[in-house]
């Protein structure tokens, strides 16, 4: 078996303000292996891009404090490496790309520079070397006439494109995991599609690892190897894919399931949103953060912190039930709306 | 001076790089940023009750209110006060001047005499009228005219505000202390016993920013779609432009129009001590800084008094000006 | 990029004629021409309307402004009351000194200004940056002929005080016999660079702390680039765009004869002429200033406008490409 291409033990990452502690990253444990996909799921503010951040370095430190836990990657602690070190790793070993194509790339600099860039600092090529290997990259990306457009600045380019031009610009140096945080959310749904196609594409071919971060379900069930759903900066679901999505052991999981709106179903069903809000990370409610919104919710969850254990096989779940006999997604009722 | 403050209302694009700038400098705020710190949701607040809660709590803004005041009330009421207890800041008595000449600071004349034995602190208090009175009458002839062509402009479009627009650059392109001084210059003195040249003076060169502001304001709710969601509901435009436009455009007016004041003072504080400004005998501070100037060897205090009070007054208004637009900043978290 | 720079030249036309309109209207519409000309010497009546058809001041105001640009354009600028010069030969020696001042002051600030701000935001809030903030307000609100006499009290008069002659510096006009010139332009070139360096450090603050919240600072440092690399490379030359145009208008300020600094330092430059010139009523010399700092602040207006389309590349090649 391969070793482990990167594990993540129990990280935990707080942001210190004058408000108070927030919890951003509460206990974060996964592997990833070479060539694999895992997607990381979860609402707005559940840490799911935090933590990444965090493993890359990219949270200030002031006022962001690692509380504990360990990231490997190649057998090298990415959390107690020195900047320098890590700044080798970055763009070279680990990419990321994020959220908004739009702002994400320096409007000042045209697309070759800016795609040279790394190349030059990690791989030691030639402004000259740079260049042509970046005309490459916007080929490999599916950028028509790469070589004059190469010349251009980010604005000339429309949304789906510069996304594109990330991708390429991640993928530059060969890395061994690319972070794709959102990277369809800013984009229209068609233009989401042909990025996605393209990343697995890509993938196939260079055998890098991708972890997805998303809110939405529907865009890892496709690509997603893995899944580890988040909330309040805890897992709280982890396991394959289809394990996750054909028998999801969590409630959060079903709430997530069941608000995608479905094309499939020909009778009027009602939506099902999950009610209430996010819990705020510094006034985390005792016991297990999402028993306030769970329909499921017992005394214990209130009072006990429910632990990422293994249920069955690989698939785990943070919950006190799950598992349980009859704690079952289809035997239970879409309680949100009947309670 | 020749550059001017414009609040933070970046909506609409800039065309020239004289806009750029007033922009870039209106961004660099005076105090750094601090967090807002999370209050749980209070009671339902007026936007107007809102804003002055949060002034109240800015202790900078509040403090510069406090001296705006204090000042302003010493001015008013100087009449009652001032020449009974150091003697008139204009009238000068020969035999008086002659022993009382160039005193320092002492119980009886605080900041001192000047050269002409008269006691420094009543004129810079009498002073202190011209200074304010020009610095908000001018700041709201400024408002005035601003505010007109800017409402034609934004509302009318098409040639008119091209032609407005055109004649606002011209304007920018004249330093504005130059123009003051041109136009001054060719008033005669007679004329500039009173405040009204130098408030007009310098009001009349003002309006460019408040008309840009205006104007743009109009703009950005011309185009906003809850402008359209109202009319989609049916109401007319008159309903329209005072609902939705005039709420979003007071604001940023104010903010400028505060901060105006200081700069207006500077000006007039330049203008006197070129000469232009108000003539004597009414002090003004300006003026009195030129006169203090050939004694500067002997008694430097004669020029230090009015500068702190010019310097103490604009920065005053300066940080309330801040205070004020922080306070009325809506998407600023509370 | 032409079009550009040809649409911005074709505006400038209206705006400079349209100055060169009012100016023209202050002195023949507003002012008494004949007394603005000749003085203010009581002129016998005959003589008075003479001197009108001579000079042409009965002809129609149209027909006037087009002489009036005319001799403009060729450099005439009228006759000094008081000296008999030419008015463009008083101008040439002048302007000069007001030009070597306002390069000595934007040096200041371009150093001293930018400088500040950058550290000022690179460590936001610290000790540096409260400091910075407080002495920036302060300068702000101060009178700038006020500052340049407290430079003269402290450096000219009580630091000669305190080392008995020893050591102070110049404090009245450009050249002297115990001071170098280059003395002499120290004071004033600090009093005329205090405000606009103020300025110039809060804006270098306020873009660059913009700027570096950036996303695509975090897509640099994503890269793997060194901290120095993101600040200059990304941070810095991205907030460098407005405060280039601040500098650009500032020169532009100062070369409008940054008057009341001449005035109060009795330097001999075009600021102080003008000044001088009011004070004597010489009103050909007043508004044959006038028109040339106009001239030249329009210029570099407009040098400063254009070379925005240089360092933005946004202004440069508008739109978007297709998918």
């Amino acid at each position: 078996m391969a070793e482990e291409l990167l594990k993540v033990d129990d990280l935990k990452m707080y942001f210190h303000t004058r408000d108070g502690i927030v919890k951003a990253v509460d206990g974060v444990s996964y592997t990833l292996d070479h060539g694999e996909t895992l997607g990381v799921v979860g609402e707005s503010g559940s840490g799911k891009s935090v933590h990444a951040l965090t493993m890359m370095g990219l949270i200030p430190m002031p006022p962001g404090k690692i509380e504990g836990g360990e990231v490997t990657f190649k057998n090298r602690s990415l959390l107690t490496m020195k900047e320098d070190d890590l700044r080798k790793v970055r763009g070279n070993e680990i990419a990321m790309i994020f959220q908004d194509p739009m702002t994400s790339l320096n409007p000042v600099y045209r697309i070759g520079h800016q795609l040279a860039e790394p190349l030059m600092v990690h791989k030691g090529l030639s402004k000259k070397e740079a260049w042509k290997r970046a005309a490459e990259l916007l080929t490999l990306v599916g950028i028509p006439h790469a070589e004059s457009r190469v010349k251009d600045y980010p604005h000339q380019f429309s949304g789906g494109m510069r996304q594109r031009v990330m991708i390429a610009m991640a993928l530059s140096c060969d890395p061994d995991i690319l972070i794709a945080d959102e990277p369809t959310t800013a984009l229209d749904v068609t233009i989401q599609a042909q990025i996605l196609e393209l990343m697995q594409e890509l993938q196939s071919r260079t055998g890098s690892a991708i972890i997805m971060i998303t809110h939405d379900l529907g865009v890892v069930a496709d690509m997603a190897d893995k899944i580890l759903v988040m909330y309040a900066g805890k897992p709280v679901e982890y396991g394959c894919c289809n394990e996750v999505f054909y028998r999801p052991l969590h409630p959060y999981t079903w709430g997530l399931m069941d608000s995608i709106p479905r094309h499939d179903v020909t009778e009027k069903e009602e939506l099902c949103p999950i009610k209430g809000q996010p819990p705020s990370l510094i006034r985390v409610p005792p016991g297990c953060a999402f028993s306030p919104r769970c329909p499921y919710a017992q005394e214990v969850c209130r009072s006990e912190v429910p632990e990422l254990r293994l249920i069955e096989g690989d698939h785990m779940a943070a919950c006190h039930f799950a598992g349980n006999e009859g704690f079952d997604r289809n035997v239970l009722a879409c309680a949100g709306v009947t309670s | 001076m020749d550059t001017q403050h414009n609040p933070e209302h970046k909506t609409h694009v800039p065309e020239h790089a004289e806009e750029r700038m007033v922009d870039a400098v209106a961004s660099a705020e005076v105090i750094p940023h601090h967090e807002q710190s999370h209050h749980d949701v209070g009671p339902q607040r007026t936007l107007g009750g809102d804003a002055w809660y949060r002034l109240r709590k800015n202790k900078l803004a509040l403090v510069s209110l406090v001296w705006i005041a204090v000042v302003a009330f010493a001015a008013l009421t100087a009449d009652l006060w001032v020449p009974q207890n150091f003697g008139s800041p204009t009238a000068i008595d020969s035999v008086k001047a002659m022993e009382d000449a160039l005193q320092p600071p002492s119980l009886e004349h605080p900041m001192g005499t000047d050269d002409l034995g008269r006691d420094i602190f009543a004129r810079v208090i009498y002073g202190a009228r011209v200074s304010l009175a020009v610095g908000v009458l001018a700041v709201g002839v400024s408002a005035l005219i601003g505010l007109l062509l800017g409402a034609f402009s934004g509302f009318y479009g098409g040639f008119l505000d091209a032609g407005i627009m055109r004649v606002a650059d011209i304007f920018l392109a004249f330093p504005y202390i130059l123009f003051a001084i041109l136009l001054l210059a060719i008033i005669p003195p007679s004329w500039k016993t009173t405040i009204w040249p130098v408030v007009f003076t310098i009001g009349f060169l003002g309006w460019t920013s408040i008309a840009r502001v205006f104007r743009s304001s109009i703009l950005s709710v011309k185009e906003n779609d809850y402008v359209d969601a109202g009319r989609a509901l049916g109401a007319s435009d008159g309903r329209l432009m005072l609902r939705h436009i005039t709420p979003n455009a007071v604001a940023p007016i104010v903010v400028y129009a505060t901060m105006s004041i200081g700069g207006a003072i500077l000006t007039e504080a330049a203008l006197s001590f070129l000469g232009l400004g108000v003539q004597p005998p009414t002090p003004t501070w300006g003026r009195m800084i030129e006169e203090g100037r050939s004694f500067i060897t002997t008694q430097p205090l004669l020029v230090i008094w009015p500068g702190i009070a010019i310097l103490t007054t604009v920065l005053a208004f300066t940080l309330l000006g801040d205070g004020v637009r922080d306070a009325l900043d809506v998407k600023m978290k509370d | 990029m032409l079009r550009f720079i040809a649409r911005r030249v074709v505006q400038f036309i209206p705006v400079f004629l349209g100055v060169t309109l009012i100016l023209f209207m202050m002195t023949t519409v507003l002012g008494d021409p004949i007394r603005l000309r000749f003085g203010e010497r009581a002129i016998n009546p005959k003589v008075y309307k003479e001197l009108q058809v001579r000079y042409g001041f009965d002809k129609p105001w149209y027909e006037q402004y087009v002489n009036y640009l005319n001799d403009l354009l060729h450099g005439d600028l009228g006759v000094s009351i008081k000296s008999g010069q030419a008015v463009s030969d008083i101008i040439a020696q002048t302007y000069p000194y007001t030009m070597k001042l306002a390069f000595a002051a934007i040096i200041i600030e371009i150093i001293i200004g930018v400088g500040a701000g950058m550290i000022s935001a690179v460590k936001q809030y610290s000790f540096w940056d409260v400091s910075v903030t407080l002495s920036t307000s302060i300068l702000v609100a101060m009178p700038v002929f006020w500052l340049g006499l407290l430079l003269q009290i402290f450096f000219g008069i009580m630091l000669k005080n305190w080392t008995n002659g020893a050591f102070y510096l110049p404090i009245s006009g450009a050249e002297s016999a115990q001071f170098p010139p280059a003395a002499h332009i120290i004071l004033p070139a600090i009093t005329l660079a205090a405000v606009s360096t103020a300025y110039a450090a809060r804006i270098m603050r306020s873009q660059l702390l913009e700027v570096l919240g950036q996303d695509y600072i975090r897509t640099a440092h994503a890269k793997g680039l060194s901290g120095r690399q993101v600040l200059w490379g990304h941070g810095v030359k991205n907030a460098m765009i407005p405060v280039v145009t601040f500098i650009g208008l500032d020169l532009g300020a100062m070369l409008a004869g940054a008057i009341l600094t001449e005035t109060v330092f009795n330097w001999p430059g075009i600021g102080y002429t003008i000044f001088r010139a009011i004070q004597g009523r010489d009103y050909p010399v007043v508004f044959g200033g006038t028109v040339v700092i106009l001239i030249a602040v329009m210029l570099v207006n407009l040098i400063v406008d254009i070379s925005y389309a240089f360092l933005d590349p946004r202004i440069r090649y508008g739109g978007e490409g297709g998918e």
